[in-house]
């Protein structure tokens, strides 16, 4: 892959992408990539001899099916697409904010549902007591 | 004042990982029961702590990431999955147990029933967890939880016969009224006790909620040094009060007011109260660091926006778990279970949970992608492995010692 700088570097999808820490734009945490959507050379079908390319990283609740099997629906798995994505170190860094992710839903509802609504739920506190 | 106050992140780590309800109630327990022939224990568990937490601490400075994201990143979903399964319902125990920790000695001061302060006792760490910022509370747990000096102020005025206790701890040899099993079988406990995960866990994520970078490795540095051999200190002392005063008596430990007796004989109430008063506040700092480590690796696993230097609001998820561990807490003590049976079980479970926490952190700070210039040097990998050579032959025989010994019995 290249990176903004223009070098190009080998990276092993396992080793490099799998399980490390997605940070969006802020440095805000945004998931981890609990598995990889692959798209053939078209955006088509993978098909084995051929070229792949990965199309998005996806979270959430694919890690219950990877870790015991079954699939979920494509419409189902929440993913990040791979333009999003800006740098890969030890964390991969995305240039999109996350609450413009679709994937983020759950974090959202969690807030908006129960802890924005607890009192203090907005309070900065490294803004003091 | 500064520096020593950059301290506290240490200080709080090992007052609520050294001396917290289990380790008291531990130390006590061997101290009247094995002298201080286990005193070895202790200075191994600490040598073991400070090696990996500077590690860990290390690790977050460099390259902010904490503990439990690299475990994830290194053991991948499933390796990592079972280590959070296993070191989320210890920190669950130890949350309970520290909250029980605070309604007992509560208790202690006020005679009021211990289940009417259990409530109020885990309403007060949510609302620190919730509203006050992470310095503040480090230090107040921190340096308040240092009253159990009076420990340490208690053995000086019994005036012990030092070389009777000296005589105890070097050579190291069970007393001849106990079977070896249970010797061995308290040694595992005190090392799983001096080297629970969550130190590691709350200590690199505090590490970051404190925005330490590569300058800070001085901080770091500084603070397990000054932090976990105090810890350390304060436990032998406990030890070795219960060594001289409930030993020669016959009295076996099975609850938190005879941990204070060889305090009170020899220091009065004055010296009662602050210790108690030290007590309360080193359990308070223990349940802080354990709610917070509940979520911390929760979070982390799934890769969740987490810390306390986040509003609530940024950081949803995080919040709820600390919510939801508190309620389970209650829930459980609600049952009118003994909080100190419970820790003295999640000390020992710990020790089986050691390597999956330890194994990453050592392999990581060795990585250059993370750390760069600053990986580990050739004594502290020597040192590390010969500590994962000893967390390995614990973690695997703590279970048959407890089934052989019925749990020390």
């Amino acid at each position: 892959m290249s990176d903004p700088r223009g070098e190009v570097r080998l990276v092993d999808a396992r080793l490099h992408l799998l399980s490390r820490q997605v940070l969006d734009v802020d440095g805000e945490p945004a998931g981890v990539v609990d598995d990889l959507a692959l798209a053939g050379p078209d955006g088509g079908e993978v098909e084995a001899g051929r070229d792949v390319h990965v199309d998005a990283i996806l979270v959430g609740p694919v890690l219950a099916t990877r870790l015991f099997g079954g699939r979920v629906p494509d419409s189902r798995l929440p993913r990040i697409a791979w333009d999003d994505v800006g740098h890969v170190g030890t964390a991969i860094e995305l240039t999109v904010p996350s609450d413009r992710l679709d994937a983020a839903w759950v974090e959202r509802w969690v807030r908006d549902r129960l802890i924005a609504r607890i009192p203090g739920g907005r309070h900065d506190p490294e803004a003091g007591a | 004042m500064k520096k020593l106050l950059a301290a506290a992140l240490g200080i709080l780590t090992a007052i609520g990982g050294f001396v917290d309800i289990g380790d008291l109630v531990t130390n006590a327990v061997v101290g009247s029961r094995f002298g201080m022939s286990l005193a070895w224990v202790v200075v191994l568990g600490v040598v073991g702590i400070v090696l990996f937490a500077s590690m860990s601490g290390r690790v977050a400075a460099v390259s902010g990431r904490a503990t439990f994201e690299i475990v994830r990143e290194r053991l991948g979903p499933r390796a990592a999955g079972a280590n959070l399964l296993a070191s989320f319902a210890i920190n669950l125990l130890t949350l309970t147990a520290e909250v029980g920790g605070i309604a007992l000695a509560l208790h202690l001061a006020s005679s009021v029933e211990p289940r009417l302060w259990i409530p109020v006792a885990a309403l007060a760490v949510w609302l620190v967890l919730w509203r006050v910022k992470f310095q503040v509370l480090e230090n107040v747990a921190g340096l308040m939880g240092l009253l159990l000096v009076g420990f340490a102020i208690a053995l000086f005025q019994l005036g012990p016969d030092w070389g009777e206790l000296l005589r105890q701890a070097v050579p190291p040899s069970p007393p001849g009224t106990e079977h070896p099993a249970s010797y061995w079988y308290y040694a595992v406990a005190l090392f799983g006790a001096a080297m629970t995960p969550y130190e590691v866990f709350f200590f690199s994520s505090g590490a970051v909620e404190e925005r330490w970078t590569a300058k800070d490795l001085g901080t770091n540095r500084v603070n397990v040094l000054l932090g976990f051999p105090l810890g350390g200190l304060l436990s032998l002392s406990i030890a070795a009060c219960a060594a001289v005063v409930l030993l020669p008596a016959g009295i076996e430990v099975s609850s938190l007011s005879q941990i204070v007796l060889p305090v009170a004989q020899a220091g009065g109430v004055l010296l009662l109260a602050v210790v108690i008063l030290g007590i309360v506040a080193a359990t308070f700092g223990a349940a802080l660091e354990t709610a917070l480590s509940s979520g911390y690796t929760l979070a982390q696993y799934l890769g969740w926006s987490w810390g306390k230097f986040r509003r609530p609001a940024r950081a949803a998820r995080f919040h709820l778990t600390m919510i939801v561990a508190l309620l389970l807490a209650v829930g459980i003590l609600m049952t009118s279970v003994d909080p100190v049976a419970v820790t003295e079980m999640s000390v020992v479970f710990s020790a089986v949970a050691l390597p999956l926490t330890y194994v990453p952190i050592l392999v990581v700070a060795n990585d250059p992608e993370y750390m760069g210039e600053h990986v580990n040097g050739r004594v502290v990998n020597a040192l590390g492995t010969v500590y994962l050579v000893i967390v390995v032959v614990a973690a695997v025989a703590a279970i048959p010692l407890m089934i052989a010994t019925g749990a020390g019995s």
